[in-house]
């Protein structure tokens, strides 16, 4: 069963502020199967939030948004819902989570009654078996005590607790997509460590779709079935989470994993700088974003605007894989003729 | 020999709360020779931070000393504060914050030279230059202010802010937390080179291992207030002693999937207890995957171990270690 | 968009420069009595008519806004350094100091500032005090009510600043506390300080007025807006303008400190916030612009 269970095409999202209209993302398409998990890799500025979130009607307060494109949950456009609609859709189908888990958790409520009536609200469950949900979603979490820790506010528990409490809550009301926006950024090594862990598990078993954004490339290793690559709004590379972190083709996606240093290898690694900065997206200049950082620029790469190509297949379970480049210096050395 | 960088001994910074008494450093023994570019990793609650700061005289000492150049740190910030400024300086965690909002970075890079009365206008224009030329911004940033800068160049103001002063020690704290990922590459490299061009000794708190691993000489691991173990860097990640230090390098991702996928991974459970009641004996009793009896009622010293540094492991002598 | 400030700040600006230049600005002496010349109405002669006693009226305006001036001018600026130093001081040095500061700003704070002047000038009354002329005795009854306020303006800006990152830098740079405090905190309070002074000043020229109207004030023969009030309430009902031209001259001078007030605070609102929909469009063509210019350069 290979449709994909999320579908994002051609996507365009506006930001408009009072002082500065940003075009945030500029026609990105990506999608994700059931099972799977995609990472969608960028730094501060790429788009990515932006990307995922915002379909979703999740956009951060202050900023006028205009949306293009489709993108299609189970089928469904939700970019052509209403926002009562698109709110009951989004309980049920997706379940977030976020950086600091105080967004996703009400403070002045127990944490077990919010899952509970996630539960009740989004998978129909009465209010008896909404709690048993509730204590058996927080103990598989991995909340130690879950009946003791139903009745606690989140003020009592402890940064990891409630990185967990969250996913708990993300999954309260059993959705098909879990999106995780820079679920381990803010923590510690080994709370990360088991975060990732309990993600994969999650997925493993329930069989859900699983979207990680992040800019930690160690996430997209431990859990990423397939990644792309966000730079300045557009895609620049994606493919198998094999291909793009060990055969990376796109410069800014070379010189990303260069700068990471490989903790466990002999050779020097990390040391590579990227030079220069990102794109100021308000006054963007035509042709290819990182054109002006990037050590394989031609002259072409200033006019014309780079598309995604294919590069090469990988076969894997759920079917095949393309590895795609939006680079045509690195097509052509590849033999591939790109033309606008 | 020649008196090392710092010299902390049976350091101790303890904070009545509300709540009780927050042990935050309790017992902390700390060596970095000069020239040496050295780590302080840990989690939170360890202390990295308070440690960093009580060095440096941010925060006051409850118990023990710190000796910098041979010198009583207390002493001699007591003495001569500005002396010792130009002796010892310090990088926040945040950029942005650590500078004042109202000041261009021309001004705020002046003013350490105002304070302390060093040149005239004309020298202090020159000096400004040459610090832009150390951490490669161009001189175009002087009249602008720090929230128009990204978070690497306001990152570079600061280290140029900090070594106007000429300081041969610079204490860090998470310098590059709040960077993007391919700007963390341009500022660690940047403090090697200064180390290199300049001499500097510099002590980086930081909790991203990998870079750790790539830049510091050697490193101390925190856990709960207390070093866990202490070395050269290579040596010490490549057999660690202590079972927490293991478990920590564990924790840390490979950037290639498929070794990530193959490599054995030790857990942990549970979060590290917190300060305020830290676990009888050894601390990280609560923890251990290879806790022994002796562990919960005996709290370790640091002693010597295989790679050449110290661990305070009950289990962990010069010859055998623990090895989860 | 530089240059609406300015032109909010020009009616505050005519009354201080009417106050700074009165004696160039005046026909006639304004305590020179007339009684031939009673109750006039405007003439080329007396451009506002006289008052009862056959002064000028015009004269008495130009010299009533001097009076305000100079007592405007010495109780904010004296009100202004007690209340920031002791305010700051207080929020600076914290401790049981502070504790004893914050007990006087607040009880110098639990009364109308004008009720305390009053008070006080009724202390003033007595033999001790009967050197200083009324006029200066309500100088310092208005400085001694009226400094509170922003002793607790700078106290809360003093503690704000002392909060951020900041400041801790500059300590480990090795500057003292004198140094922190003028180059970086009194900045932040003048700034905050200025704001509000500039609105008070209305409120300040009108209890001056008020304080006169009362008796408490100046003394007759000197010219005073609320002084004027007083003495032109008899002949309300058939010459009005004794009374209309002091009080739209008080009106006129509080309204345009205020807007003063406005556009000093509004200049601390981020621009963004103010709007930007042309220099957006400007941006747009600009980018625009320079696309087109890449382009033909290249091909």
């Amino acid at each position: 069963m290979n449709v994909p269970i999320y579908a994002v095409e051609n996507l365009v999202i506006d930001l408009y502020t009072p002082t500065v209209s940003v075009r945030a993302v500029d026609g990105a398409s990506f999608h994700v199967l059931a099972g799977e998990t995609v990472a969608i890799v960028g730094e501060s500025g790429s788009g990515k939030t932006v990307m995922t979130l915002g379909p979703l009607g999740l956009m951060p307060e202050g900023v006028a948004v205009d949306l293009h494109g489709t993108a299609k949950a189970d089928g469904r456009d939700i970019l052509r819902l209403s926002p009562p609609e698109l709110s009951a859709l989004r309980g049920g189908f997706f379940g977030v989570i976020f950086q600091d888990p105080m967004s996703a958790l009400n403070p002045m409520l127990k944490i077990g009654p919010q899952l509970a009536r996630q539960a009740q609200l989004y998978a129909g469950l009465s209010a008896e078996a909404a709690r048993r949900e509730a204590v058996s979603l927080l103990a598989r979490s991995g909340i130690p005590d879950p009946e003791d820790r139903y009745d606690r506010y989140p003020h009592e528990l402890s940064g990891g607790m409630l990185q967990r409490a969250m996913i708990a809550l993300a999954l309260a009301a059993r959705p098909r997509v879990l999106i995780a926006d820079e679920p381990t950024t803010a923590l510690d090594a080994t709370v990360q460590a088991q975060i990732l862990a309990l993600i994969r598990q999650i997925q493993k078993e329930d069989g859900i779709a699983v979207v990680l954004i992040t800019h930690d490339i160690g996430a997209v290793s431990v859990l990423a079935d397939r990644v792309i690559v966000l730079y300045a709004g557009q895609i620049a590379e994606e493919g198998t989470a094999i291909d793009v972190l060990t055969a990376p083709l796109h410069p800014y996606t070379r010189g990303l994993l260069a700068s990471v240093p490989d903790f466990r290898s002999n050779t020097a690694s990390g040391n590579r700088e990227i030079p220069g900065i990102p794109p100021n997206q308000a006054q963007l200049m035509p042709g290819c974003r990182f054109a002006d950082r990037c050590d394989l620029v031609q002259v072409s790469c200033h006019i014309h605007r780079p598309r995604l190509q294919t590069v090469g297949l990988q076969t894997v379970a759920s079917g095949e894989v393309p590895h795609r480049v939006a680079c045509p210096v690195v097509l052509a050395a590849e033999g591939i003729a790109t033309y606008d | 020999m020649e008196a090392p960088a710092i010299d902390a001994r049976g350091l101790k910074v303890h904070f009545k709360t509300g709540a009780g008494l927050v042990r935050a450093v309790d017992g902390v023994d700390l060596t970095v020779a000069k020239g040496a570019f050295h780590g302080i990793v840990g989690e939170s609650g360890c202390g990295k931070t308070t440690l960093a700061r009580a060095i440096i005289g941010l925060q006051s000492i409850t118990q023990g000393q710190v000796h910098i150049n041979g010198r009583d740190r207390a002493e001699w910030q007591a003495q001569d504060r500005k002396g010792f400024a130009r002796a010892v300086q310090f990088i926040f965690q945040d950029p942005l914050g650590s500078m004042s909002r109202r000041q261009t970075v021309g001004q705020t890079l002046e003013e350490p030279l105002l304070i302390h009365g060093l040149g005239n206008a004309t020298e202090r224009r020159a000096r400004l230059a040459e610090l832009l030329d150390l951490v490669a911004l161009p001189a175009t940033v002087l009249d602008r202010i720090p929230r128009s800068l990204s978070g690497g160049q306001r990152q570079r103001v600061a280290i140029a802010r900090a070594l106007a002063l000429n300081p041969s020690l610079l204490i860090c704290d998470e310098p590059l937390s709040a960077l993007d990922v391919s700007v963390r590459a341009q500022i660690v490299n940047l403090f090697a080179r200064l180390q290199a061009q300049l001499g500097l000794t510099i002590v980086i708190v930081a909790h991203d291992l990998a870079i750790v691993r790539e830049v510091c000489s050697s490193v101390t691991v925190m856990y709960l207030g207390r070093v866990a173990e202490q070395g050269v860097t290579r040596p010490l990640f490549a057999d660690p002693a202590h079972p927490y230090t293991q478990a920590l390098l564990s924790a840390v991702p490979s950037p290639d999937p498929r070794v990530e996928a193959n490599r054995p991974r030790i857990l942990l459970a549970g979060d590290p207890p917190s300060p305020l009641n830290p676990p009888a004996g050894c601390r990280f009793s609560t923890r251990c995957p290879v806790v022994e009896p002796q562990c919960r009622v005996t709290e370790p010293q640091l002693r010597a171990v295989s790679h050449g540094g110290q661990a305070a492991c009950l289990l962990a002598t010069a010859d055998r270690h623990v090895v989860i | 968009m530089k240059n609406w400030p300015w032109l909010i700040l020009t009616p505050a600006l005519i009354f201080v420069l009417i106050g700074v230049f009165a004696p160039l600005l005046m026909t006639h002496n304004p305590s020179t009595q007339d009684y031939s010349a009673v109750l006039a109405p405007s003439s080329w002669s007396n451009w506002l008519g006289t008052d009862y006693l056959g002064r000028d009226m015009y004269s008495r305006i130009i010299g009533g806004a001097r009076t305000s001036l100079v007592a405007m001018v010495f109780v904010l600026v004296a009100a202004l350094v007690i209340g920031v130093v002791i305010g700051s001081f207080a929020g600076y040095v914290g401790g049981r100091t502070e504790l004893v500061l914050i007990s006087v700003i607040d009880i110098a704070l639990a009364l109308p500032s004008l009720i305390i002047a009053l008070a006080l000038i009724g202390v003033f009354s007595g033999e001790a005090w009967s050197w200083m002329s009324d006029y200066w005795k309500m100088i310092l009854a208005l400085t001694l009510a009226w400094w509170a306020n922003y002793a607790r303006m700078s106290r809360a800006v003093v503690m704000a600043e002392l909060q951020q990152p900041y400041i801790e830098a500059a300590r480990v740079m090795g500057a003292s506390h004198m140094w922190i405090f003028t180059r970086h905190i009194l900045p932040h309070v003048l700034g905050l300080v200025v704001v509000y002074a500039s609105a008070d000043a209305g409120a300040l020229v009108l209890a001056i007025a008020t304080l006169s109207f009362l008796g408490l004030g100046v003394a007759p023969p000197t010219p005073e807006w609320g002084q004027m009030l007083v003495d032109g309430m008899s002949y309300i009902e058939e010459y009005p303008s004794l009374v209309i031209i002091p009080g739209l001259a008080l009106t006129a001078v509080v309204i345009s400190f205020n807007l003063l007030g406005e556009a000093f605070a509004l200049q601390k609102v981020p621009r963004a916030v103010r709007g930007g929909l042309l220099r957006r469009k400007k941006a747009a063509r600009a980018v625009e612009e320079a696309a087109r210019a890449q382009t033909e350069a290249k091909v």
